[in-house]
């Protein structure tokens, strides 16, 4: 049994795809279970929903995977240290196109059509031509800086050789996505669900590839909140990462996700159509208006992997993306104590709560 | 990228709403406190952008507004060149300006936040942790230009030590730098340091580069030799 010496909790989520388990614990009565009386508070911003955790207005929230490093390192903020004690998802991103971008792909090599997941490689005559032509350079969006958006998109890319300077990649909340897609203020981005369907949907883009197809089984949000914050209720923590855990559990169902994409496209969360939140947690990823969707299985991934569980906040992980921040540029000048990715990832706090709330690993 | 250290707390005696409302400042490094500074100013509410507006009329700071920004922020952030970016917390947008650092030449750095709500645990932690100036309650017109005063020559305090500091740390390695390229040269060609000091210092001199980038090309060389 866990008694949380903090009852009334305020937690910060971004209206996504993703952000199911924490609607799923809420709907679902897991954190009544656990004695938490929680607020869902949604954010507009990434760094709007940082800085309220930094200054305790929130009391934890869904955080992209890197942010409670870039916090604890003091990188973009003001320095604050910021756990995690349990990861939420993994996967979850595509990178969507828009049809001009697709037309022009097609006539600068000379294809009837393209084959999914797109190679990268065929950005480069696109590259070429509007070089030689003086036209802008290819311009993507990713969602925040310090985000697995940016470097999977960065690594899709170089893995074809396209350096840094080839195109620009700048940063768009979610929520304008589609719509620079439709203005051509963009040509593409790289961004979590529903905005990769909803720009299918609406005729406005081809889905090239997911996250997955770049990175396997990498942690995408995790629950952050501050160090000192957990040694004030301990307790808290332990119940609040239960009542998660188990709606990650909960998830597993595919009539749940049903359930849960029902619950999800209300104006309370994500202000959505159903069909566009329903495909990704189904393993669907809609391509193109014309064409069959893709099947991929772990778009959303929030419990199962065999053995063991991805929900564990295992220092490996945390390693690799410190790695990713590194070659991004974004540790120059900064000073990474040796142990960081172990004062920031906790698999201990996770441990603790499994033994005391005896919820299947 | 490092964010500014400043702290400002303004305490207002009657009780608030608990509902909060923040605005996020953001100043560029390169302004001159005797200079006019530029204010983009992004805000859905029409009515506050007005009264902020109003209440820097025949002062130093120029405010040019932007009411609905998702589009073409970045654009007009180019155009305008301000040098204070406020901008409503809640809005979307903040996240654009958070890559400012990175895809500008232009960098403007997040200062000050305006909050509706007393809470001064949260307010006493994020100065404590040099978040950011926090000032509690409606944002009244005659606190806006002190306000924004104490931003710009506070962040302009912070990026002087910020800059020492990178200075010191550079130094520091390119001493060591030296250091080690001056022992390998004596143990390698049998000089004594004396000698080896001079041939780099000469070297240096002749060829018009620093004894750092001497003693990097030396390393290389005489690593592979």
């Amino acid at each position: 049994m866990i008694t949380p010496e903090q009852k009334n909790l305020k937690l910060g989520f971004i209206p996504l795809t993703d952000s199911a388990p924490l609607v799923a614990a809420q709907e679902m009565g897991f954190f009544n279970q656990w004695g938490l009386n929680v607020e869902l508070q949604k954010q507009n911003s990434w760094a709007t929903l940082r800085d309220k955790l930094h200054v305790g207005l929130l009391d934890a929230a869904q955080m992209l995977a890197p942010m409670p490093l870039a916090s604890s390192l003091g990188i973009g903020c003001a320095k604050t240290h910021i756990i995690t004690p349990l990861v939420l998802s993994l996967n979850g991103n595509a990178i969507t196109i828009s049809q001009q971008l697709h037309v022009e792909i097609l006539n600068e090599n000379s294809l009837s059509h393209v084959t999914l997941p797109l190679a990268g490689y065929l950005l480069r005559n696109v590259i070429q031509t509007r070089k030689q032509q003086g036209r802008p350079k290819i311009k993507f969006a990713t969602v925040f800086p310090y985000s697995c958006h940016y470097y999977q998109l960065k690594d899709w890319l170089a893995a074809s050789d396209i350096k840094d300077d080839d195109v620009d990649i700048g940063v768009v909340p979610p929520v304008n996505m589609v719509a620079m897609l439709e203005s051509g203020e963009i040509d593409g981005y790289c961004v979590g669900g529903p905005w990769n369907a909803q720009a299918v949907r609406a005729g406005l883009g081809l889905t090239a590839l997911t996250s997955f197809d770049v990175w396997q089984d990498s942690p995408e949000k995790v629950l952050g909140l501050r160090s000192d914050w957990q040694k004030q209720c301990p307790n808290t923590v332990l119940a609040l990462t239960a009542a998660l855990k188990q709606a990650c559990i909960w998830l597993e169902s595919t009539p749940n996700r049903f359930e849960i994409a029902c619950i999800m496209s209300s104006k309370k969360y994500l202000n959505a159509p159903v069909d566009v939140i329903a495909p990704s947690l189904i393993g669907s990823c809609l391509t193109e208006l014309s064409a069959p969707p893709r099947e991929i299985p772990s778009y959303n991934q929030f419990y199962k992997s065999q053995p063991g569980s991805i929900n564990i906040p295992e220092h490996i992980r945390g390693e690799w993306l410190l790695s990713k921040m590194q070659s991004a540029g974004q540790l120059d000048n900064v000073n990474v104590p040796d142990d960081i990715v172990k004062q920031v990832f906790r698999p201990d706090i996770y441990q603790e709560m499994h033994e005391k709330s005896s919820i299947q690993s | 990228m490092a964010c500014a250290l400043l702290s400002w707390h303004y305490t207002r005696h009657k009780p608030l709403p608990n509902k909060v409302k923040i605005l996020n400042v953001t100043i560029n490094q390169s302004t001159n406190l005797k200079d006019e500074l530029r204010i983009l100013l992004i805000d859905d509410n029409k009515q506050r952008a007005e009264s902020l507006t109003i209440a820097l009329d025949n002062s130093r700071y120029k405010v040019s507004h932007l009411a609905s920004p998702s589009s073409g922020l970045l654009k007009q952030v180019e155009i305008i060149q301000p040098d204070i970016i406020v901008i409503d917390i809640e809005s979307p947008s903040r996240d654009i300006l958070e890559s400012l650092n990175t895809i500008s030449q232009y960098n403007p750095k997040p200062v000050v936040m305006f909050a509706e709500e007393q809470d001064t645990q949260a307010i006493n932690m994020s100065i404590e942790s040099g978040v950011s100036a926090y000032v509690v309650g409606d944002i009244q017109t005659e606190r806006v230009k002190p306000i924004l005063d104490a931003a710009v020559a506070r962040f302009k305090e912070f990026q002087k030590l910020k800059n020492e500091l990178t200075e010191t740390k550079h130094e520091l390695a390119s001493r060591n730098l030296v250091d080690q390229a001056k022992r390998l040269l004596m143990s390698k060609k049998n000089l004594t340091e004396d000698q080896a000091y001079k041939a780099m210092r000469k070297t240096a001199m002749d060829t018009g580069q620093k004894l750092e980038d001497v003693a990097r090309t030396l390393m290389s060389l005489l690593n592979t030799l």
